[in-house]
């Protein structure tokens, strides 16, 4: 397979087995390649799992304290427009601690593309509660199961974005591949892999065309979720996928081309 | 042209948003806060007046935690950016300067000390000094911090603090208070001109070129030991800057920084006509202290008396270079020592 520019020749991702967060800094560096713009290309680095990526991407970037990508993305943007400034954040990272941050570039409309990596816990310290835990999951915090009584329902961000309206581009997708059982062994669809890759181009689009973007991925966390590579797939589709249905929330410049 | 058109009455806020402007200042970032607002005022103006093809970018921020990541993205893309804030707002900006430090950031923030701890009040205070001296962010980074004593000098230390910021690739903050920043002064505009910056490390895409790391994450032990070998390297070729005011032959030797150096000159001009040899040792940058500057002033000097605007801050610092008795002559609250006062205090 040919070399793509944007990955560091011969360096492997580092995340646990079975993780999809490498596979969306695979399908990113594929994006920036068949756009053209992995030489204008910055990266925010967010605070989780998704911090390795300066070790796998070899484009410039910027860590960014917990939560606070979309102002240091912001930052970069306004005095050089002409770069393309993206981030991975985790659900954590983005609607935790980084609420304010996030909210506040959408609702400006700033010319970024965050991707957000949905896997409902906090993966990198440990898999304690996350803002999008879904009732009655099990975490580290949450040892009887998430009580939303107490601590009020998941936090679903496409549908909050979505009442803004600076932002240009808005979509979740499902990026843990679904596992298909054939008679004596498991496949996994590249279904989802392939909408992600759309949703990616897409929002790197909107970005050209002076719009912001968000993109909610749909993965897994299987270390955390103590569960074996393939149930964490299935709870995944069977689970997340029903709690946060991958939908087209906001297409303004009319670039999505993912089939329904 | 004569100097009619140059010299002008400005008030502090006014002359330090012009300074900021003539300096070179890219992109500023802010949220209001008393008694630093009107720097921020000033700047929305001057920006929306378009007075310089460089001031690009200004907007008000959600929070200072937001202001500071702000300028974390435009500084670490190679640009001169700003902000001014206060005591709660710097608070908030502690993360961000500690990350910007290790990631070697250049950014500039205006820190307008008001009465802390807490809500406190908006009157002046040095309270700020050990914060921002000895721990302005977790992990022990150190900011470069200068301390101005008049208008004209802050707006000269806008300009030294964007040089200083990019040289050193550090954050710079300038220490001041609300005196400062409401005084009126005469100064003079042109003496300032854009600082020129060399950005090739900057973070702007890779643009044909290698790709350019920002970055405070350092997981092996011995790779960062090396990293933060390599930060007090730099740190220690920052040159430190003091003003002796007759010290030469004081016997009384005031250390005073800011408003207070001020206050303390008169007092001691007005004690050398009682025949009382005082003088005054000024530093100039709190961070580096320029402790070798004291100790060469002070070697003549019977009595050392440090005043300052808050309980004893800075005073623990001329006690460390000097090894000696130091008195402290403290005001707090938002009080400010006038001349009589200090003299009336040091009998
Ligand atoms: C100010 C601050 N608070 C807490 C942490 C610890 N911390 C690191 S990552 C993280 C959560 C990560 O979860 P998420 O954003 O969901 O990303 P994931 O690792 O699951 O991809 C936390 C709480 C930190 N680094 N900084
Ligand atoms: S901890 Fe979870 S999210 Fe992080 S790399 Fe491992 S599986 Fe992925």
């Amino acid at each position: 397979m040919k070399q793509l520019s944007a990955i560091i020749p011969g360096a492997v991702n580092t995340y646990c087995p079975g993780c999809e967060h490498g596979l969306l800094l695979k399908l990113i560096a594929m994006a920036l390649e068949e756009l053209g713009i992995t030489e204008k290309a910055v990266m925010v680095g967010s605070v989780g799992c998704s911090t390795l990526a300066f070790k796998f991407l070899n484009i410039d970037y910027v860590q960014a304290p917990h939560g606070r990508a979309p102002a240091v993305m912001t930052g970069i943007k306004e005095v050089e427009p002409d770069s393309i400034v993206f981030a991975v954040q985790g659900d954590g990272d983005a609607l935790s601690i980084g609420l304010q941050e996030l909210f506040y570039a959408a609702n400006r409309g700033i010319p970024v593309s965050i991707f957000m990596y949905n896997n409902m816990v906090f993966g990198m310290t440990g898999g304690q509660m996350a803002p999008t835990t879904p009732e009655g999951m099990v975490t580290m915090t949450t040892p009887y199961g998430r009580d939303t009584a107490k601590s009020g329902p998941p936090i679903y961000s496409c549908e909050m974005l979505s009442g803004l309206s600076k932002p240009s581009y808005i979509r979740r997708v499902i990026i843990a591949p679904k596992p298909i059982q054939l008679k004596d062994r498991v496949m996994y669809s590249s279904r989802e892999a392939n909408q992600s890759y759309k949703a990616i181009i897409s929002a790197f689009k909107t970005q050209m065309k002076g719009g912001f973007s968000y993109v909610e991925f749909l993965g897994t966390c299987n270390v955390n979720w103590k569960m074996s590579i393939l149930d964490s797939k299935k709870y995944a589709h069977n689970v997340s996928a029903k709690v946060y249905q991958p939908a087209l929330f906001r297409d303004k410049f009319g670039v999505d081309f993912i089939e329904s | 042209m004569g100097w009619l058109q140059v010299k002008r009455l400005l008030m502090g806020a006014e002359a330090i948003a012009e300074a900021a402007i003539n300096s070179g200042l890219e992109a500023y970032f802010g949220y209001p806060i008393t008694p630093s607002s009107e720097i921020m005022e000033n700047l929305a103006v001057l920006y929306a007046s378009h007075r310089s093809d460089r001031f690009r970018v200004y907007f008000q921020s959600a929070s200072e935690v937001e202001s500071i990541n702000l300028l974390m993205g435009a500084g670490a893309a190679g640009h001169i950016t700003m902000t001014a804030t206060s005591g709660p707002g710097l608070s908030l900006m502690a993360e961000g300067i500690s990350y910007a430090y290790t990631s070697e950031i250049p950014l500039v923030i205006i820190n307008v000390n008001r009465g802390g701890p807490g809500l406190g009040n908006v009157a002046p205070e040095q309270s700020d000094y050990l914060f921002v001296t000895k721990s302005l962010g977790h992990g022990g980074s150190k900011p470069i911090v200068l301390a101005p004593s008049s208008i004209k000098e802050a707006m000269g230390q806008v300009r030294m603090a964007f040089e200083l910021s990019f040289k050193y690739r550090i954050p710079v903050i300038i220490l001041t208070d609300a005196i400062i920043i409401h005084m009126l002064e005469s100064v003079d505009l042109d003496q300032l001109t854009p600082v020129s910056v060399d950005a090739n490390w900057s973070a702007r895409g890779r643009n044909g070129g290698a790709r350019h790391l920002i970055n405070s994450i350092y997981l092996e032990p011995a790779e960062f030991s090396k990293i933060k070998a390599g930060l007090e390297e730099k740190w220690k070729t920052i040159e430190p800057l003091g003003e002796c005011f007759m010290c030469n032959d004081a016997e009384t030797l005031f250390v005073a920084y800011g408003i207070s150096a001020r206050i303390a000159m008169e007092a001691a001009s007005n004690m050398r006509e009682n025949n009382i040899m005082a003088g005054v040792f000024r530093p100039i940058t709190l961070n580096p202290f320029p402790g070798k500057m004291l100790v060469d002033a002070a070697k003549n000097s019977r009595r050392i008396i440090v005043v300052e605007m808050n309980e004893g801050q800075m005073v623990l610092d001329v006690q460390y270079w000097l090894r000696r008795d130091v008195e402290l002559i403290p005001f707090n609250g938002g009080i400010y020592p006038s001349t009589e006062e200090v003299i009336e205090r040091c009998k």
